[in-house]
């Protein structure tokens, strides 16, 4: 599924992130890859979505995470 | 000499360890042909003078804006004998890309875990050998914050430039074959499988589920955490002004008390009018703007860097990140706008958060039309000279919800030259724990700005005054023989289509010099009881009447004209100061003239229609 649909609490994987060069370098550059493991803390209408990954909180504007594909576990 | 280069993310200290090794030994110009700033200072170890380059940050080096290809090719360029590699230890496996990046360069360095004591405070541990022993280069646990540190990197960066490390091995991406965007990240992922082969075993646990704290979480809900925001942040603008009263009022003093006496001396000496007021009004009164303006910006970088240490504004980031979309800019552009109400010289510099140059410049110009707190002194004052208290006040709001308008316009107009879509990124930001500030470190760079705005701005502000001096020099003290009264009252057939008359123009044009001088000016021309000069430069009699002015201003002026004035000084350039430091962090000559002339223009359009639609009621 999308980030974005992600609910918050959920742990997971990151599957594929979609977009161009651009947001592959910034996205992948602050600990977001394919394959890594991550936890949604917030995920509300019309706010950047805010994941946990490797022992970072990120904000991810929305726009950017309607492009990033992920499997939820627990 | 011995060169050193700072290389981190942003986050990890990089301008904390820049400042505290160079202390005020810093000069800031630009990488040749690029608008991106470059930091160089210097300090002295054991006889021996150090250069230190404080590289653009950025996260990566493999991407291509300015700021990721500048550092590469300076780092390739062999120019620095040493590079200290600033990682946040707290975040140690996402921070360390920084570092597989830098190691395919094989180029000598150190690399520095800052934010120990975030570690410590998590219950963590780090092992730095296991990781010196895989890199073969120096690792050394480090707080930033922490001025007693210093010592032990000085003394390493000493040992190291003598007999230099470089690291052992690197992320071997070649065997990416793909291209685009698809390579990126296969490349991405070979650097991190390479860090987690690094740091093996250096780290006795790594937390694997974000807890929130009860502030943490009020702080990010949707709605109250915004209100949150807001609250926050008046408070820190109280705590702000209860910090810079004491240094205002001293500064009020110097015209008046240093002013007077210098004048009689003058006098008494025989010194050719013209001369005396440069030393009995002009020096003591461009001291007074200088100190002034100082201390705006020591309270305001004050309270936000506090908000920022704590973790505060990463959280008013994320609140405000679409709404701020909405007007081209992101999340980020959130603590300039709010320092911008406070002081727009403040905000100007606050935008080194924003990712590129061009939102920096952006963000910048959105600032300006944000009205700073002296503009909110100011506005009741004209305002209550023709209206009642409850209209002044539905003034204020009016303004404040046009200020709105107004950066929506600005970056409307402005985005789409300096943040096209194609190149404006979201915002993608790391939050960092809410946590306790190091007080002797927020001081100490509030200082520093303080100090530096100070500097700066007794040449600026000196250079200005004299040019309002030859304008507002009388012979006979009178308003009528000063040569800004045979201007103003000449092109009055002109300032009249904007809804100003003479006196109220000349408000204006001290607007674009200093919100100071407003009150001094409309003073000397409405009340005209000491000359225009001595009221523009607050010297000889105390302090504006602010009584007696608005009477006087009230008689003479309409409702429509006040508004108008109100309108154009809201909305007029911000200070001389604002302007410099606009130019200073964009580099840019060209834009900030081209932002200049914008709200000049806009100022006058505004109070015009202000005026022409305020006079038909």
């Amino acid at each position: 599924m999308k980030l974005t649909e992600a609910k918050a609490d959920m742990m997971g994987i990151i599957r594929r992130i979609g977009g161009d060069a651009r947001l592959a370098n910034r996205i992948t550059a602050i600990g977001i890859t394919e394959g890594t493991p991550f936890q949604v803390v917030k995920n509300d209408r019309n706010m950047p979505v805010l994941l946990y990954v490797r022992e970072t909180l990120i904000a991810l504007n929305r726009r950017d995470a309607e492009v990033v594909e992920v499997e939820v576990g627990a | 000499m011995r060169t050193i280069a700072l290389l981190g993310q942003p986050n990890s200290g990089k301008s904390t360890v820049f400042n505290a090794l160079t202390g005020s030994r810093q000069h800031v110009g630009n990488w040749p042909g690029k608008t991106v700033e470059k930091s160089q200072g210097s300090f002295t170890y054991e006889g021996e003078t150090y250069e230190v380059v404080d590289l653009p940050g950025s996260y990566g080096l493999s991407g291509n804006s300015d700021e990721e290809i500048i550092t590469t090719e300076y780092i390739r360029s062999n120019q620095a004998d040493l590079t200290l590699v600033l990682v946040d230890a707290s975040q140690l496996e996402r921070s360390m890309f920084m570092m597989a990046e830098f190691a395919m360069l094989g180029k000598p360095a150190i690399l520095v875990l800052n934010m120990m004591d975030v570690v410590k405070n998590q219950g963590k541990t780090i092992n730095e050998t296991i990781i010196e022993n895989n890199l073969n280069i120096p690792v050394l646990p480090f707080v930033a914050a922490n001025g007693k540190e210093y010592d032990k990197l000085k003394n390493l960066i000493k040992s190291e430039i003598n007999n230099p490390h470089i690291p052992s091995n690197a992320p071997d991406v070649s065997s990416v074959t793909a291209e685009g965007e698809q390579g990126i990240q296969e490349k991405s992922r070979i650097k991190y499988e390479w860090i987690s082969n690094v740091l093996e075993g250096a780290q006795n646990q790594t937390s694997k589920k974000y807890v929130m704290t009860k502030f943490d979480r009020a702080l990010t809900t949707k709605f109250w955490g915004k209100i949150l925001c807001f609250l926050i942040v008046l408070v820190g603008f109280l705590v702000a002004m209860i910090v810079m009263s004491p240094f205002m009022s001293i500064a009020q003093m110097i015209p008046a008390y240093l002013g007077g006496p210098i004048a009689k001396l003058m006098d008494l000496w025989n010194v050719n009018p013209w001369l005396a007021s440069v030393f009995s009004a002009l020096i003591p009164n461009t001291l007074y703007f200088c100190i002034s303006m100082a201390s705006f910006v020591f309270g305001v970088n004050l309270v936000f860097g506090f908000l920022e240490e704590v973790g505060f504004l990463a959280r008013a980031a994320y609140q405000f990140d679409n709404i701020l979309s909405k007007i081209g800019l992101q999340g980020k552009a959130v603590c300039p706008l709010l320092m911008g109400f406070g002081c727009t010289i403040g905000g100007a510099s606050g935008t080194r958060v924003m990712d590129n140059w061009g939102q920096r410049m952006l963000a910048m110009a959105v600032v300006w039309s944000v009205p700073c707190a002296s503009i909110w002194t100011i506005i009741p004052i004209i305002a209550s000279s023709v209206f009642s208290p409850v209209e002044v006040i539905l003034i204020c709001v009016g303004i404040l919800c046009f200020v709105f308008v107004m950066m929506w316009i600005v970056s409307g107009i402005f985005g789409r030259f300096l943040s096209p879509k194609g190149s404006m990124g979201g915002m993608i930001m790391e939050l960092p724990p809410i946590h306790k500030p190091h007080w002797g470190h927020i001081f100490k760079e509030a200082i520093l700005k303080a100090w530096d705005i100070f500097k700066r701005a007794l040449v600026t502000v000196f250079l200005v005054s004299i040019i309002f001096w030859v304008f507002l020099f009388s012979v006979d003290g009178k308003v009528e023989s000063s040569l800004m009264y045979k201007v103003g009252t000449f092109i009055e057939p002109v300032t009249k289509f904007f809804g100003m008359s003479w006196r109220t123009f000349m408000g204006f044009v001290a607007s674009a010099f200093a919100k100071e001088a407003v009150l001094g000016v409309l003073n000397a021309v409405y009340v005209g009881q000491n000359s225009l000069m001595d009221a523009t430069f607050n010297a000889g009699s105390v302090a504006t009447d602010t009584g007696v002015l608005t009477t006087a201003m009230g008689s003479m002026m309409s409702k429509a004209e006040a508004l108008a004035l109100i309108v154009a000084v809201t909305f007029n350039v911000p200070c001389v100061m604002a302007l410099n430091t606009t130019f200073k962090e964009s580099h840019s000559f060209k834009w900030t003239a081209i932002v200049a002339c914008f709200y000049i223009g806009t100022a006058l359009v505004l109070a015009a229609v202000v005026y022409h639609v305020g006079m038909l009621f």
